[in-house]
């Protein structure tokens, strides 16, 4: 972890003994840990395939992710303002008997599996970074305020559709529904239709 | 019926126990989605310049899997296929809502699950995107009044491709199959064309 | 910098080809509910039905019932509503589409009853075909239930002894038996003797009021 110049064998240079050694300007340096490559994602995607296998045969249900967030929102928006939330009709939809609790709700249960088991596939891969992932083109606040917009586009073209790639895509996709497929379609026109505008982002 | 599967379905336990079922599965899922790439907005993002298609070949893998698997548990008598629950079909909102999403998409580089992924290896942009996320549903539910009627219109219930092609469900599921390989030949060949350089390299002095 | 991600060929072409012969299959496949085959002996099955071994009366289930007879399973096979209103103590709602699929339990003794008794013996047919031997249906149904245990109408010139019997199972059901003048020249009509042989809703409609009404 020093910085003071040391021969290959880590002797200090600069003291008798180095007249001797050879003349080697080798520094020790911190060796970051270096992030380990991906899985192929053929495997992971199978991987993923079994899980939502095992969710089908568990649940009859398969996974999701925004309807957490509805959840999440509903939530919120009935402790802020509940005579609000039980009057729209989208909130109600997610509250049974007054406040819904996020904590009961599958979906949410299921995210916070995801952050779990996100953390732990990148902690044991040196993949963990407190970081900000962008192209060169654009600053670290530009892309954050992309992102931020990007979620919320997402936001709301997920509970137009009732669900994302998620829940439409991987679920909707394997039980053979019309409308995830559709989705998923019009998801990716939508995607390759932006992306142009935003190849800077990631140059 | 032999296997009695889904088993929740079948009374074999209860909401406690789908809770805990619901973060284990959790866990896995975001430990493939990690482990494949997803919760790097950069390298997902290289699906729409068709530089990195590991977006296509997850995905698809994915639902190629489930997808036998719902097939063949099912012919061989273990799952019930009508218990499983099918997204249902609402055509014109599930258009235009793809549209919308997926401009988010490639304007945030994350989805809704990979961003949570992001957000737990410390990705700041995806702590943004799921922000950006609340905000979008908070923006949707106070328009529902307005848009509500859209957003319930041209719904089918469970429509399912067999039902919509008039075709026999194994065809269709074999024929996804041949559409997924299909892609994942096009997608190989893309990537090789991205790694070849177009322009000759810069040399490094 | 994007990190690599790590390429497994062995590993990718073994699932290419798992999916294609996965797939393959599933077009020769065509469907993935499997009609299920069930399979009866027909002379076997006609010498049971000839032999009257396949029902139990209303009296023989109620004793069942009453002297809770091991792994006693009676399945009504009637509406939601239905179901609701009235049914035998201890019976479980079971529609025949369930009863062509439901888990069994081989050392069970099945009892079906539907309201006249037909659906009864077609659920009676299936669980046979599926290989259940211990199942017997109510010939005369819900209505045989009501008329022979809920509300028997006994000869006054039956022996003390049966009378007796009759009554103290009635009463464990919560029904009532009523004695009946002989005198009267017509002998007491019975669903089984096909004297009431379109019974009407109505008549099992007031005989649940009545027992409802008793039941306070």
């Amino acid at each position: 972890m020093s910085d003071v110049a040391t021969t290959a064998a880590g002797q200090p240079l600069g003291t008798a003994a180095s007249s001797r050694a050879e003349v080697t300007t080798t520094t020790r340096v911190r060796v970051r840990r270096e992030a380990a490559p991906y899985a192929s994602p053929y495997v992971a995607g199978v991987g993923i395939g079994v899980v939502l296998l095992l969710a089908f045969v568990l649940m009859g249900r398969g996974l999701g992710a925004s309807g957490a967030f509805s959840s999440v929102v509903a939530a919120a928006v009935s402790t802020a303002a509940p005579s609000h939330a039980a009057g729209n009709e989208f909130y109600s939809r997610y509250l049974s008997d007054g406040a819904a609790n996020p904590l009961r709700d599958w979906l949410v249960l299921e995210i916070i599996g995801v952050v779990i088991g996100g953390l732990a596939s990148a902690g044991l891969a040196g993949r963990v970074r407190w970081t900000t992932e962008r192209g060169a083109g654009i600053t670290d606040r530009r892309r954050l305020v992309n992102a931020f917009v990007g979620g919320t586009a997402m936001g709301v073209g997920a509970k137009l559709a009732r669900g994302c790639t998620s829940g439409l895509g991987l679920t909707g996709g394997a039980t053979l529904s019309v409308g995830s497929w559709l989705f998923v379609i019009a998801a990716f026109v939508g995607a390759y239709a932006t992306a142009p505008l935003l190849r800077r982002a990631w140059r | 019926m032999i296997g009695g599967a889904p088993f929740y379905e079948f009374g074999r336990f209860g909401e406690g126990t789908s809770l805990v079922i619901a973060v284990l599965l959790g866990i896995a899922f975001g430990w493939f989605l990690e482990q494949g790439g997803m919760g790097n907005a950069r390298k997902l993002s290289g699906q729409f310049y068709l530089t990195d298609l590991s977006v296509l070949k997850l995905m698809f893998s994915a639902i190629v899997t489930a997808m036998l698997g719902l097939f063949w548990l099912s012919w061989a008598g273990l799952l019930d296929l009508s218990r499983v629950y099918v997204p249902e079909t609402f055509i014109a909102p599930q258009v235009v809502g793809g549209l919308i999403f997926g401009a988010g998409f490639a304007t945030g580089g994350l989805c809704p699950g990979t961003s949570c992924v992001a957000a737990a290896t410390g990705r700041k942009d995806g702590l943004a995107l799921i922000a950006g996320m609340l905000a979008g549903v908070f923006v949707f539910g106070e328009a529902f009044p307005a848009i509500g009627q859209f957003a319930d219109s041209t719904g089918r219930g469970a429509w399912t491709l067999p039902q919509a092609f008039g075709l026999s469900y194994g065809t269709v599921v074999g024929g996804i199959v041949a559409v997924a390989l299909g892609a994942f030949a096009g997608a190989e060949w893309l990537e090789r064309r991205a790694e070849r350089p177009a322009r000759p390299m810069k040399v490094v002095a | 910098m994007t990190v690599d991600a790590r390429r497994r060929p062995g590993i990718e072409r073994a699932l290419a080809i798992v999916a294609v012969v996965g797939g393959a299959l599933a077009v020769v496949a065509g469907s993935p509910t499997r009609a299920t085959r069930g399979s009866v002996d027909v002379t076997e099955l006609a010498r049971i039905v000839e032999h009257e071994e396949d029902h139990v009366t209303a009296v023989e289930l109620a004793t069942w019932i009453r002297d809770d007879k091991p792994r006693l399973r009676v399945l009504d096979i009637r509406a939601d509503s239905e179901f609701a209103d009235f049914h035998i103590p201890g019976a479980t709602r079971v529609p025949l589409a369930e009863i062509a699929r439901m888990p069994l339990d081989s050392a069970a003794t099945y009892v079906l009853y539907s309201e006249g008794g037909t659906h009864a013996a077609q659920g009676w047919f299936l669980l046979r075909a599926r290989g259940v031997k211990n199942v017997f249906f109510l010939r005369g149904g819900l209505y045989e239930w009501l008329e022979q245990v809920m509300n028997p109408r006994v000869a006054s010139t039956t022996p003390q002894a049966q009378r007796d019997s009759i009554r103290a199972l009635t009463l464990w059901f919560g029904g009532k038996m009523t004695v009946v003048d002989s005198a009267s020249t017509t002998t007491v009509p019975s669903v089984l003797d096909g004297a009431l042989s379109t019974p009407h809703k109505s008549d099992t409609r007031e005989s649940i009021k009545k027992i409802r009404r008793r039941a306070c």
